[in-house]
């Protein structure tokens, strides 16, 4: 396995409010994301999970600690490197989508090489055996009214990916699909994954959907508490889905009962 | 509890939003001047002269009123919707914490009655300060400002300001309120409205585009040929394939937008293929509004050029010839000048004699005038002007030359020379038309005669002056003569009298009053000898006052005083005043409603432009966050805005520039007539100073709604994107 780290988390803390009225977010995270992988976060609602993947999208600062990639500080990205940040090194899935209702789909694709000073017609070469591999060729054309929520959310994806960033984030990808389109999204970022070696990180609470990943952070009170490593040569998605289903059991009965 | 819930809501809108504020104003101040239009100090001194006249202008004002209402509803409540919309997730609350629809719509309407007694204290005094400017401007412009300034508080005219003002105001509130408090609190809470956005689809409007070019050229072509006077087909026609051809051709303008872009984006990047599709949606969803706002803004350019045009058309009145005409017997004005107090005041008062050609004796031959004005270029007007000629000579009349004198002596003008075989011509209708003036210059320069054939076949034949006179020849307008021959006074004797009487005493009269340009003619008929058709009797007396007299005491009131004794004296006559106060009236019905129209045109579709762009760019704050998320900067994103904001409104002004050029072109083709002599220059100043003066307007509008925007766009953070 390749073990290039191109995100390291050290030691971040986020607190919201001050003195006695503030509230911890997170505290002391620190972990690493090796190239290729495809890691998920899992915590309960609260736990710190989004807080965490804003403050590796730029979305929000940390109180304290550092977030390198590829062993770049971001948090000192201003304007044009933090556009640059944004629109190139990352990529972004969100639940809602977030797509542009008045841009067809190849057009929202493009976005983000266009701002980046690409044109549309170059932009458009790269955008064709993505869309193949996601399966919404047929769309292209069409505005996001005109879509099911599954096109739109590979549509939202193959923007995520257009612009052939080290790192994709995924916020909940799946919470506003229904579990068939659920089902295609997740085997289509996994093929990604594994074919491509683009790394992802996806926050979920979905245990199905964590199943697809190669390893998984829980976290919970704004710390990681506990890790699991798909073993790949030998572990089914299944077997895999029921050791995440035993650590969320676990997670309800407190700390002491875990290993 | 509940009050002061109210109170604080109103503070805090009132900071939040002064543009919201400034629209309120804006209609308490439209209102307010148009009802006190009464009490304005031209409008004052003009009941005096014209009473029914301004009685009839002022049962006009309620229509203009009812139409203003119309109007500043819809700026009123787009402006309460803007409100509204930035509300909403506000209301979305109050409905979960258990507050109820009633309750809510009870708390929104308090706001607005509030709001609106807040508006009005702060706007009547506003309202006031610009009502009594316009006053005193107007007074001054026109010549007024000795008769003294009155403060024109009017309270029907306050009353009328609040009450249309309160009405319009629940109104909007009543259909948005009812709106919002039945929406689901779901719905209010999502702080961003849905914008539903509309497809696409070519061919229809493509067609719409073309059939909107189609429409407006036919306008365009119907209005500048076909509009001779206000008539009712050409008129039906030029409003019906105008209005269509702007609603089509906005209806349109979104597919053309989307051909226009798919041509061009290819070779673009940045945010150049959002900014277009952020225009097209606009335009697609908002093309019925695109489309009264620029037909909004082409009534406003109309009406500001009418009132222009007629404002020009009428303060060019003529020169002062004279102060009054007095039509009365010698002995009765004899009377009346000689009175101690009246000879203080006047300058001098000479008779003026009109005659025609006497029935029988002598006949015109006019084949010397015809002869001259056939040289010059063929036109209609030039034919009608022969066609006359050529009738029978009864149209023509006359004038001693002495008495013409006199008119020019008095005014302070070189008098005619003339010798026994010469005459002047003159036409009253020179003055009004330029080029009726023009043929008759060029053909009484090329060398006209006119020849008087007597019963016994002899004949006289006068060659005239190459000049054209056309003063007026009494205090109004009482009389237009159209063909006029000046003649030395022994042949005006001639031809006015019957042959078979004695002709040197009739010439000695004249001549002896020709050279009395100082004091009273030397008046030898007596009263029983008056006879209108005669025409060695003066036709009327023309007076004229004193400069010093007019220079200390003011050219108005000077002529009221005199006004006064001539009443007291009861006799019949004719004023300057009478025609001062008709240009007046013309210049203030006319100029000043259509102006004030106008104006109110301007800010009302500027302003439902703006709000209805701010509104837009509410519901698209959550897209800007996006692009930022994508890596979009915000001054990139400042800089597409600030494109969109241009274009939009390009969109409603480019239009309706090219639909006021050709309006007020077939305007000024057809029922507004400006002055003779009125330079092409004057005339292309206004347009510019107009024009000027309108994108300065639409800049200021601009550079509000870029400003707000911008501040919006800064505001953003990534963060907040709700999940």
């Amino acid at each position: 396995m390749n073990t290039n780290r191109i995100l390291q988390v050290q030691n971040i803390s986020k607190t919201y409010g001050k003195g006695s009225s503030s509230t911890t977010a997170l505290s002391g995270v620190s972990f690493d994301v090796l190239e290729g992988e495809f890691l998920g976060i899992m915590g309960a609602s609260g736990s710190g999970k989004t807080t965490l993947l804003n403050c590796i999208a730029t979305m929000q600062k940390p109180t304290s600690g550092k977030i390198l990639l590829n062993g770049e500080d971001i948090s000192a990205f201003k304007g044009k490197s933090l556009a640059n940040y944004r629109g190139n090194k990352i990529g972004y899935l969100y639940q809602s989508f977030e797509l542009l209702e008045n841009l067809t789909a190849s057009e929202n694709i493009i976005l983000p090489l266009s701002l980046h000073g690409v044109r549309n017609q170059d932009a458009e070469q790269a955008l064709i055996p993505l869309a193949k591999h996601l399966d919404i060729t047929d769309v292209l054309n069409k505005f996001p009214t005109q879509m099911s929520g599954g096109q739109k959310q590979r549509v939202a994806a193959a923007r995520a990916f257009i612009s052939n960033p080290d790192i994709v984030l995924a916020d909940e990808p799946t919470g506003a699909l229904d579990s068939k389109n659920a089902k295609i999204l997740l085997d289509k970022l996994s093929v990604l994954n594994r074919q491509e070696k683009k790394t992802i990180v996806m926050v979920t609470h979905d245990a199905n959907a964590a199943s697809y990943c190669s390893r998984i952070l829980f976290i919970q009170d704004g710390t990681i508490f506990h890790e699991l490593r798909k073993s790949i040569k030998n572990e089914t998605p299944a077997m895999f889905y029921e050791r995440i289903m035993t650590v969320i059991a676990q997670l309800g009965g407190g700390s002491a009962n875990v290993l | 509890m509940f009050f002061k819930q109210i109170l604080s809501n109103i503070k805090k809108n009132r900071k939040d939003n002064g543009l919201f504020f400034a629209t309120l104003l804006i209609a308490i101040v439209a209102f307010y001047t148009l009802l006190s239009l009464e009490s304005q100090d031209v409008m004052r001194f003009l009941k005096t002269l014209e009473g029914d006249a301004i009685q009839k202008l002022m049962l006009l004002v309620p229509l203009i009123y009812v139409v203003s209402l119309f109007f500043v509803f819809f700026l009123v409540y787009f402006a309460y919707k803007y409100q509204m919309e930035n509300r909403r997730k506000e209301f979305g609350l109050y409905l979960m914490f258990g507050m109820k629809r009633g309750r809510l719509f009870l708390m929104l309407m308090c706001e607005t009655i509030l709001n609106s007694m807040l508006s009005v204290f702060i706007g009547i005094p506003v309202a006031l300060l610009l009502t009594e400017s316009i006053s005193l401007t107007t007074a001054r412009l026109v010549g007024l400002g000795i008769i003294g300034h009155q403060f024109s508080l009017s309270p029907a005219a306050i009353l009328g300001t609040v009450c249309g003002f309160f009405l319009v105001q629940l109104m909007a509130m009543l259909i948005l309120s009812i709106h919002f408090c039945r929406m689901e609190p779901a719905d209010l809470i999502r702080a961003e409205a849905d914008i539903a956005p509309k497809n696409v689809s070519g061919k229809k409007g493509i067609l719409s585009f073309v059939f909107g070019i189609l429409f407006l050229a036919l306008a365009y072509a119907t209005g500048v040929t076909l509009l001779n006077r206000f008539e009712g087909l050409p008129t039906l026609l030029v409003l019906v394939f105008g209005t269509l051809g702007t609603f089509w051709l906005y209806r349109g303008l979104g597919t053309f937008i989307e051909h226009a872009l798919q041509a061009r984006k290819a070779k673009k990047s940045g945010l150049y293929t959002f900014t277009g599709r952020q225009i097209q949606e606009n335009v697609l969803n908002q093309h019925a509004s695109l489309a009264v706002s620029s037909l909004l803004l082409l009534m406003a350019l109309a009406c500001i050029s009418f009132g222009i045009g007629m404002g020009m058309g009428r303060t060019a009145a003529d020169a002062r010839a004279c102060d009054f005409s007095l039509m009365g017997s010698e002995e009765e004005v004899t009377a009346f000048v000689q009175k101690k107090e009246n000879q203080d005041m006047i300058e001098v008062c000479y008779p003026m004699y009109i005659g025609n050609i006497y029935q029988g004796d002598y006949t015109l031959s006019a084949t010397g005038l015809v002869d001259a004005i056939k040289k010059t270029p063929q036109n209609d007007l030039r034919d009608k002007i022969i066609e006359n000629l050529s009738m029978d000579d009864n149209y023509l009349h006359l004038f001693p030359v002495s008495s013409f004198n006199n008119l020019l002596a008095s005014m302070g003008e070189e008098k005619i020379q003339l010798n026994d075989n010469q005459a002047a011509f003159y036409s009253r209708m020179a003055a009004d038309s330029p080029n009726y003036l023009e043929i008759w210059e060029a053909a009484l320069k090329s060398g006209a005669y006119a020849e008087f054939k007597a019963p016994d076949g002899s004949s006289k034949k006068v060659e005239l002056l190459p000049d054209v006179y056309y003063n007026n020849i009494v205090a109004d307008r009482a009389i237009t003569l159209s063909t006029t021959l000046i003649l030395p006074d022994d042949l005006y004797t001639t031809l006015t009298t019957p042959l078979a009487e004695s002709k040197a005493s009739m010439a000695d009269g004249i001549a002896n009053a020709g050279e009395e340009t100082s004091g009273m003619a030397d008046v030898t008929k007596s009263s029983d000898d008056y006879d209108d058709n005669d025409a060695t009797i003066p036709f009327a007396w023309n007076i004229r006052i004193k400069d010093v007299i007019v220079k200390n005491e003011g050219l108005l009131p000077a002529i009221m005083k005199m006004d006064e004794r001539l009443v007291q004296a009861g006799l019949s006559y004719d004023s300057y005043l009478g025609g001062i106060g008709r240009n007046l009236f013309y210049t203030v019905a006319s100029s000043y409603l259509s102006i004030y129209l106008g104006v109110l045109f301007l800010l009302i579709a500027n302003t439902v432009l703006v709000l209805k762009y701010l509104i837009w760019q509410k519901m698209n704050r959550r897209r800007y966050l996006t692009l930022m998320m994508l890596g979009a900067e915000k001054k990139a994103i400042s800089l597409s805005m600030e494109t969109q904001i241009r274009l939009y409104f390009l969109l409603v002004l480019g239009v309706a520039l090219v639909n006021s050029v050709f309006a007020i072109w077939s305007m000024f083709k057809s029922f507004v007539r400006l002055p003779a002599g009125t330079s092409l220059e004057m005339v292309a100043l206004l347009a510019c100073i107009e024009l000027v003066c309108f994108v300065l307007v639409e800049l200021l509008y601009i550079y509000i709604v870029q400003r707000k925007s911008r501040k919006e766009i800064l505001s953003l953070h990534v963060s907040e994107r709700p999940e």
